[in-house]
């Protein structure tokens, strides 16, 4: 016990030098962007060069970079301040906390949907290798993979709008956006969740269940099942070992899928009209509203790190050799 | 003796027109058995980022803001784009243009409050006129006096109801930039501004206010934001204008926004009939209306001649400060830029990038600008004609000398120029290939650089550029786009050389002016203190000729504008002209 709570700690300290070299490197991407906030307003007759100048005092871009950096984390260290977004003049905090809620639960909804079928389906295939199915179910999963989610977005969105399906796009119909909960809602919602979770979950499902099978396979394979076999256990117990054992890799990618949940999905979320942060970052981004920008990428890469974090504690538990590692 | 009797018509007619309801214009109410209720569902491709209009730069919050939430003091009639009273019901001209008294109509906030004078003052000393605002207009509200010396407009409350403007010199585009103020009410704002910090009123009325703090004076007042995905606003039942027939106005209960970033979503939503009225684009006028001909569509389309300031009309430029000094000498021939005018196919542009729904030129004003339009530029355009074009190169000495099938200069370097032109939208790099293209046959070898429009943008404003393609939006007068057509300002950017960066404002360096350029510097200097409008017209006219014959750019075509209407939708007609007619506060659902 003593060696995981050492483990914990020395992960924890790791964490830190991380977050400063990755917010160094993100810091200077986004300055090696051409152009800043200001540049979309260069060529608008409305806004004189005066008030180009007067904005970049005020907003410290006339400050160099680096100074602007140190500021940045300065306020982060001692205030927890993330700074402001430059085009909504609000701490870049509350606008990333206004937006996480349908965030996190398309994606945990995703999640849960790729485990519910790619597992099973993964099981089904490994136990009857390169059988017909094994073949079909391999074909569908490749083209899951290789898809691009926008375009998987635009196809269905097409064949169901040419059907004269009128639920596409965003989460419910206009009446029920911001309406109570009602049972309404709910079905309004089922109508219209369909193709992000399909649009979204797909090359997941397709991953998860090449995963699962190759798994599955190898444990089948291994000296023990052979052993269990030897011992004339029933056909049924051990596929149940085998199992068992297939999964306890995939507790490591589940820690790694964390990430995944805030940024797997913005291009989808673009293309579907969906509330999520995706395509709000995606704005910030090409706005050059650069706080903003920072402030989420360094929740990234906090998040992933907390991921793995749990992916390994989870391993350890279940593994002790981790622990030494 | 003529300019003040001029001045006493206008007055006259605008004071007959004055009551303290405002009677919408027959034009916009077609329908005289309205149905009112219901809601009105429109897009908008992002959150707004304000509801303060002078604290934001943000188009959606403009959208949101301009007209549905807020009114203006004058505003333009939203078809015919004439000048009509606003809050103000009323307003005279003494004798020497150089003051104005506005008439406040007996309006009230959607709070129940009276809006004075107090409120008009207060606009325009905190946000209008206040240079930390981002929004602010400080520059369209400061003028030379007699001496040439920039003073502000100032304002003066004569009684609750009236207010005085007292402008250095006679202002003629002052009602014009007039429609861009948008009253807001000193009650509920002044408390929150910090008047030790000006640049704190950008923090007012973010997207984390309560609706309910949000008071207005437009048709409709704020009711919801739920972030990212619909903005609801509801009637206001204190708005100043009532239609012909006598009834409040609007005649919907609730406007709704749903936020749709993407625009094939947008189209989506509309073509299934969730999206009430929308503006559409060339590219996709033609499946709409074909699904619409085939009658299973729950909408209307129209396609009306080019109004209003987008989309923004292409032009071709040539760098006459271009660092290659044989490049330079070249470009800055009027005899080159015809040839190159001569080189530009605008059919072919209008039918292959278009789809034939384009007018050629179209770049300074509108054929639909009744007031500022000259239609003798239509005879100034040269005609597609590369025999011509050639000829001309010949003359000036860009000839093939080495038969490589490439023209050269006249010391044997091949003649060659690049075209830098933005990645978006996607008809600038159509028109830039198609024009490379047919430069070609004339032996004319050009380079296309496409780059990020915020790599462009700064490349122009630069100077760093050899030709290029880009495009400015027209305006219903040609004042508001000073800084882009007079010489020396800072978007004349074919030609910085004009304009003295080391002073504060730039100043315009004369020297560097070609004869006609600084007519048109002084033409826009005429017209900017000349209050008669018909001596207004005359002087950009003359304007709009000078850049058909010399050229400073070349414009190519302006799109038409195309709109798309849900079928239960009341008001909404095409008039005989092609002008569509539609206003959030005078459609309903039938």
């Amino acid at each position: 016990m003593e060696n995981l709570v050492s483990f914990i700690v020395r992960r924890i300290l790791i964490m830190i030098p991380m977050m400063v070299i990755v917010s160094i490197i993100c810091f200077t991407i986004t300055e090696l962007q051409p152009g800043d906030f200001l540049s979309q307003y260069l060529d608008n007759p409305r806004i004189s060069p005066e008030q180009i100048e007067a904005l970049k005092r005020e907003l410290g871009l006339d400050k160099p970079a680096y100074y602007r950096y140190f500021l940045w984390v300065r306020n982060i260290v001692t205030k927890l301040d993330f700074g402001y977004s430059f085009s909504y003049q609000r701490p870049v905090f509350e606008l990333i906390w206004e937006r996480m809620g349908w965030t996190v639960g398309i994606s945990l909804m995703t999640i849960l949907l790729q485990w519910l079928i790619a597992i099973p389906l993964g099981i089904f295939s490994a136990f009857r290798p390169y059988s017909f199915w094994d073949y079909t179910f391999a074909v569908i999963a490749f083209i899951g993979i290789s898809i691009p989610e926008f375009f998987l977005a635009l196809i269905l969105m097409y064949f169901a709008l040419n059907a004269g399906y009128t639920y596409i796009g965003g989460l419910f119909s206009p009446e029920f956006i911001g309406a109570p909960w009602s049972l309404a809602k709910f079905i309004d919602l089922l109508k219209h969740l369909w193709i992000p979770l399909i649009v979204i979950g797909v090359s997941g499902v397709g991953g998860l269940y090449r995963i699962m099978r190759a798994n599955l396979l190898d444990t089948i394979g291994s000296p023990f099942i052979t052993a269990l076999r030897a011992r004339g256990l029933d056909e049924a117990v051990i596929k149940r070992h085998a199992v068992k054992n297939a999964l306890n890799p995939l507790v490591s990618i589940a820690g790694m899928e964390l990430p995944n949940v805030f940024s797997g999905t913005i291009i989808a979320s673009i293309v579907l009209n969906l509330p999520t942060i995706g395509p709000f970052f995606y704005n910030a981004l090409l706005n050059h509203d650069q706080y903003l920008v920072m402030s989420f990428l360094m929740f990234i890469a906090f998040i992933t790190q907390i991921g793995n974090l749990l992916a390994d504690i989870a391993l350890a538990l279940l593994d002790p050799r981790i622990r030494i590692a | 003796m003529r300019k003040l009797l001029v001045w006493f018509l206008v007055v006259l007619s605008v004071v007959l027109l004055a009551t303290e309801f405002f009677t919408e214009d027959k034009m916009l109410c077609s329908s005289s058995q309205p149905k009112t209720g219901g809601t009105l569902r429109l897009a908008l491709a992002s959150t707004p980022e304000s509801f303060l209009l002078y604290g934001s730069l943000d188009s959606s919050a403009y959208t949101v803001i301009m007209g549905p939430l807020m009114s203006p003091l004058v505003e333009y009639h939203p078809i015919t784009n004439e000048i009509r009273p606003g809050l103000a019901k009323s307003w005279t001209v003494s004798s020497d243009g150089k003051q104005v008294w506005f008439y406040l109509r007996d309006a009230l906030w959607s709070d129940g409050k009276p809006i004075t004078a107090d409120d008009l003052i207060f606009t325009m000393q905190y946000f209008v006129m206040n240079k930390y605002a981002r929004g602010n207009s400080v520059d369209r509200f400061t003028i030379p006096d007699e001496k040439g010396v920039n003073k502000p407009i100032t304002w003066t409350k004569i009684n609750n109801k009236v207010v005085r403007a007292e402008l250095p010199s006679p202002y003629g585009a002052f009602l014009t930039v007039l429609t861009a103020v948008y009253i807001y009410p000193k009650h509920k704002l002044e408390p929150l501004i910090d008047k030790n910090d000006l640049a704190s009123v950008n923090k007012l009325w973010l997207t984390n206010v309560s609706p309910s703090e949000i008071v207005v004076n437009g048709p409709y007042k704020l009711s919801q934001v739920i972030v990212d995905q619909k903005i609801v606003l509801e009637r206001n039942p204190y708005f100043w204008k009532k239609d012909p027939y006598g009834n409040q106005l609007p005649y919907f209960d609730k406007l709704e926004y749903l936020i749709i970033k993407d625009p094939e979503i947008r189209l989506a939503k509309f073509i299934a009939g969730e999206i009430d009225y929308m503006a559409i684009s060339a590219a996709d006028y033609p499946r709409l209306k074909q699904i619409e001909v085939a009658g299973n569509a729950p909408y209307v389309t129209f396609a009306s001649k080019p109004v209003g300031s987008t989309p923004s009309p292409v032009h071709i430029s040539f760098n006459f400060d271009t660092a290659n000094p044989k490049l330079r000498e070249i470009f800055r021939k009027l005899e080159f830029r015809e040839a190159m005018e001569y080189a530009l196919n605008r059919n072919r542009i209008i039918e292959e990038v278009y789809n034939g729904l384009a007018i050629p030129g179209g770049g300074l004003m509108l054929p639909t600008n009744k007031a500022f339009y000259n239609p003798k530029v239509e005879q100034l355009m040269r005609p597609f004609d590369l025999k011509k074009a050639a000829s001309i190169l010949d003359s000036l000495g860009l000839v093939d000398k080495n038969k490589d099938g490439l023209r050269d200069f006249p010391d044997g370097t091949t003649f060659e120029f690049t075209i830098l032109v933005q990645n978006q939208p996607k008809d600038y790099q159509q028109i830039a290939y198609i024009f490379s293209e047919e430069l070609k046959k004339i032996g004319v070898k050009t380079n296309l650089q496409i780059l990020d429009s915020s790599v462009v943008g700064q490349m122009f404003g630069a100077g760093n550029f050899e030709c290029g393609i880009r495009a400015f939006g027209n305006q219903p007068d040609p004042q508001l786009r000073k800084a882009i057509w007079q010489p020396g300002q800072q978007l004349y950017y074919w030609h910085y050389s004009t304009m003295n960066r080391n002073t504060n404002p730039p100043s315009p360096v004369f020297s560097e002016m070609f004869d006609w350029e600084k007519r048109i510097w002084e033409i826009f200097e005429k017209a900017q203190i000349e209050m008669n409008p018909k001596k207004r017209k005359a002087l950009y006219d003359e304007w709009q000729e000078l850049y058909y014959k010399y050229l400073p750019v070349i414009f190519v075509a302006r799109q038409m504008n195309f709109f798309g209407a849900h079928k239960s939708l009341g008001n909404v007609v095409q008039s005989p002209e092609g002008l569509p007619t539609f206003t959030v506060w005078t459609t309903f659902r039938k």
